[in-house]
């Protein structure tokens, strides 16, 4: 693997990208940029275009209208596209053919030394596995030499779909900290998506939230973090409830009272309830921010939009009938 | 381009398909070799008889036997291209070589170069079995003159049937469909239909299983094209398959 100082960034870049298929509106006007140095999260529910755009991205799907660009260039017109950009679409080889030999047929296409394919296979972990059929590997086996393919020509862009689909716990840890490694340490840019925010919530810097084909919310995930509903919200648990509600509604809070007895208050923070309590003379036994967590926002953000697909495909088929 | 090419003999010796349809030619080309020079000379029940070992006839037939393999070398390039889709390969292939065009020319150098030692080991196991078949019933043919050109012809009917394949899978993409429909169109459609209906005899030399018997003797007296123009005709068909292939089919979003 290269050093990160000998590695030019390259940004990516995403404007007004729209497709559709047949009166599917796959995509619409989607625009959004991808840093380098960082892991940005490609987030969605399934149905909301995530495949189809990095399809677009990638050249093998033509947009209706819209650009996809590495530093200013569309894919097809790279010189070396897999010594600038590393994808991971889909996780399908021939299955009579060793992993090796899969990563020497790309070497060979790409005029890339043969050695990089045992290379590439030591990074993702499958040195051992490098000679057996692939017909006979692991769904997460299959993960990690799609990403060996992705790694061959040792591109500063790398573009992931779903990556972590199909990795066990010790898979999904390995990914995270591999990927991180890639954009923090070598300064490469990296684009993964997903439709669980989850499973990348620990490994993204910034994300591209989508919904039916639209961009929701694009950002670092601090901002995301910060637009939390749950923002300022407090949890706190006492055995004498009733009295530090009042002491807290007193000092012009409002207090809402959970089903399991704990109390939520909103607009304040948990030093100030500590001190209305001790104030108050009132026993304490839990107090926390109650920020929700990203997976609510995600939900909010994205709620309402992941019947896009299948209702569509309905109202397209009515169509077709009604013809 | 080069590295194209290259990238698709990897492909082709990494997996067993390419050995399984040699051997499967050579004993194509060996079984039908033995058969003829077994009952050469006898009269079947319809009162035809073969020409017995010797005749000049009899050994351009034995030697032409190898052109029937072409149907190995037709399904070898049809599996060549039609893997990508059946596999998913395509996509990563795609993506090191974003203009698809390429890749399917990439293709048909690939296969048409692999034909040729291919072919060459087909035609010799024919050679082998005639020689030593004939031979031992008292007449060994000699490789000269019109005898090597059959086997010429055979011989580039073989690499020609690969060029084809690959212009086929391009055009279809499913493999089996494509594998099935070339079967049924050379022996059902030509072979049967055609032959059955006097009107479309004058054209069955125009079709590539008329342009084939062009390029190797056969019993059938019909008439053929010359050699050269059937080889011609049949790598027209090849190409055509190909540039429909990559224009309709090949640049077609894959997913």
């Amino acid at each position: 693997m290269g050093s990160a100082t000998t590695r030019d960034p390259v940004r990516i870049e995403v404007r007004g990208l729209s497709k559709a298929f047949g009166s599917v509106q796959a995509v619409s006007d989607l625009g959004f940029t991808v840093e380098p140095a960082s892991v940005t999260g490609f987030l969605g529910p399934n149905g909301a275009g995530k495949t189809t755009t990095l399809r677009m991205v990638l050249g093998l799907e033509r947009p209706d209208a819209g650009t996809a660009t590495f530093n200013g260039a569309p894919y097809a017109s790279l010189p070396e596209p897999v010594k600038t950009v590393g994808a991971v679409l889909e996780t399908a080889f021939h299955p009579a053919r060793s992993g090796r030999n899969h990563l020497r047929v790309y070497c060979r296409a790409a005029g890339l030394p043969l050695s990089r394919a045992d290379e590439v296979l030591t990074e993702v972990g499958l040195a051992e596995a490098g000679g057996r059929r692939a017909g006979g590997y692991s769904l997460g086996m299959r993960q990690r030499l799609a990403l060996a393919t992705a790694l061959l020509g040792d591109p500063p862009v790398l573009v992931l779909d779903e990556p972590a689909n199909g990795l066990d716990p010790e898979g999904i840890q390995w990914l995270r900290g591999f990927l991180r490694a890639l954009a923090h340490e070598q300064g490469r840019t990296v684009l993964v998506s997903s439709h669980l925010l989850s499973e990348v919530e620990q490994t993204v810097d910034r994300v591209v939230i989508v919904g039916a084909g639209r961009l929701v919310r694009e950002g670092s995930i601090e901002q995301l973090r910060s637009g939390a509903v749950g923002a300022g919200m407090v949890l706190v648990r006492s055995p004498d409830s009733v009295r530090l509600a009042e002491a807290l509604r007193t000092a012009g809070g409002t207090v809402t009272q959970e089903d399991d007895g704990a109390l939520t208050v909103a607009g304040t923070t948990p030093a100030e309830v500590g001190r209305r309590a001790f104030a108050a003379g009132v026993e304490l036994h839990e107090l926390r921010p109650q920020t929700s967590g990203l997976e609510e926002i995600y939900f909010e953000l994205t709620a309402g939009r992941e019947q896009f697909a299948a209702h569509s495909l309905g109202s397209d088929t009515d169509t077709e009938a009604a013809r | 381009m080069i590295r194209l090419v290259r990238a698709e003999w990897t492909k082709l010796l990494t997996t067993r398909v390419w050995l399984g349809l040699l051997l499967g030619a050579c004993a194509m080309a060996g079984g039908f070799a033995a058969l003829f020079t077994g009952f050469a000379g006898q009269t079947g029940n319809n009162g035809q008889s073969l020409p017995g070992v010797g005749t000049t006839a009899y050994e351009q037939a034995a030697f032409g036997v190898s052109a029937r393999a072409t149907v190995l070398l037709l399904i070898l390039g049809i599996i060549g291209m039609t893997q990508e889709y059946r596999h998913r390969t395509a996509t990563p292939t795609f993506l090191v070589s974003p203009h698809r065009g390429r890749v399917v020319v990439a293709k048909l150098i690939a296969y048409a170069l692999a034909a040729v030692p291919i072919g060459l080991l087909v035609v010799a196991t024919d050679v082998l079995v005639v020689e030593i078949y004939a031979g031992a019933r008292g007449a060994a043919p000699s490789l000269s003159g019109d005898n090597l050109g059959v086997l010429a012809g055979a011989w580039a009917a073989l690499v020609i049937y690969a060029v084809i394949g690959v212009g086929v899978g391009a055009l279809l993409r499913n493999q089996v469909g494509a594998i099935v429909g070339a079967l049924v169109y050379l022996f059902v459609v030509e072979g049967i239909v055609f032959r059955a209906i006097p009107a479309i005899a004058p054209v069955l030399k125009w079709l590539p299983g008329g342009a084939l018997d062009a390029m190797t003797a056969t019993l059938n007296d019909t008439d053929l094209l010359e050699p050269w123009q059937g080889g011609l005709l049949l790598l027209g068909y090849g190409v055509v398959a190909a540039v429909a292939g990559t224009l309709f089919a090949v640049r077609r979003d894959s997913t």
